[in-house]
């Protein structure tokens, strides 16, 4: 990967948790449930062609496994939460629960794909 | 069981995502925007609206976003290989980096966003500015 790919990427995960900070929950607050829809439409679809749709991504892959813009997204949003007041302790747990969760599902996987 | 709840949300979202999002991506940018929809939204809906995986409100909020992400790897490294992890490694910090930096500006801008929203609530009415409000609060 050159420098200016690797800037690229620093950049492209940037953008996607701090849009989620920014929008997600305010939409929920004013449009209730659809507004997750409409997070989910325009911030995570939105972001996905900028850090992998388009036929040059910003997110470059440097090897064969996959890193998802979600992984962005969970440290991303995690970091900001602590930042704002968040217990790191009681979530624990749940990192661990997804960590886990994605390996298994990783493995789930490759039984069949 | 609340280990089991947790674990069960974020699986899901792993497996439908990295399973699906692939095949529908290859229609292009729109066949993107219609896995947004029609895989995070629900997946959002159950996991954190319904809040399957329970997350408390005064802990660190971990977004099933996490657990798709490592799911990507993990599919990849069980079907190609160690040396296909390996590769990914520059990447995978890239990302890390990138995302931690973003959700500490994220953070920062919202605490100066709260001190916007409490200006607002005492403004008499909306698009005051703060000299005015303070120039207000001297004549009385």
């Amino acid at each position: 990967m050159t420098t200016s790919l690797g800037i690229a990427t620093l950049c492209g995960s940037f953008i996607f948790p701090f849009m989620i900070r920014m929008s997600w929950g305010k939409m929920v607050d004013n449009w209730g449930p659809i507004g997750g829809w409409m997070a989910a439409l325009f911030i995570v679809g939105t972001a996905w062609c900028l850090n992998h749709g388009i036929s040059t991504p910003m997110i470059t892959q440097s090897g064969a496994a996959w890193v998802d813009q979600g992984l962005a997204a969970g440290v991303g949003v995690w970091v900001a939460s602590s930042i704002v007041g968040g217990n790191i302790k009681k979530s624990i747990p749940k990192v661990v629960a997804a960590i886990l969760a994605g390996i298994v599902g990783g493995f789930l996987l490759s039984l069949f794909l | 069981m609340k280990f089991f709840r947790s674990f069960i949300g974020y699986l899901i979202a792993g497996v439908v995502v990295m399973a699906v999002w692939g095949e529908l991506g290859k229609f292009g940018i729109f066949g993107g925007f219609l896995a947004a929809g029609i895989i995070i939204g629900p997946l959002w809906y159950m996991n954190h609206y319904v809040n399957l995986t329970g997350n408390l409100d005064d802990a660190s909020f971990v977004d099933m976003g996490l657990a798709i992400g490592v799911c990507g790897i993990m599919r990849d490294t069980f079907m190609t290989g160690t040396s296909s992890l390996i590769d990914s490694i520059p990447t995978i910090l890239l990302v890390i980096v990138g995302s931690a930096l973003g959700g500490i500006v994220a953070a920062a801008i919202e605490k100066s966003m709260a001190k916007d929203d409490t200006f607002e609530t005492e403004s008499p009415e909306p698009g005051m500015n703060e000299l005015e409000l303070n120039n207000l609060k001297n004549k009385n």
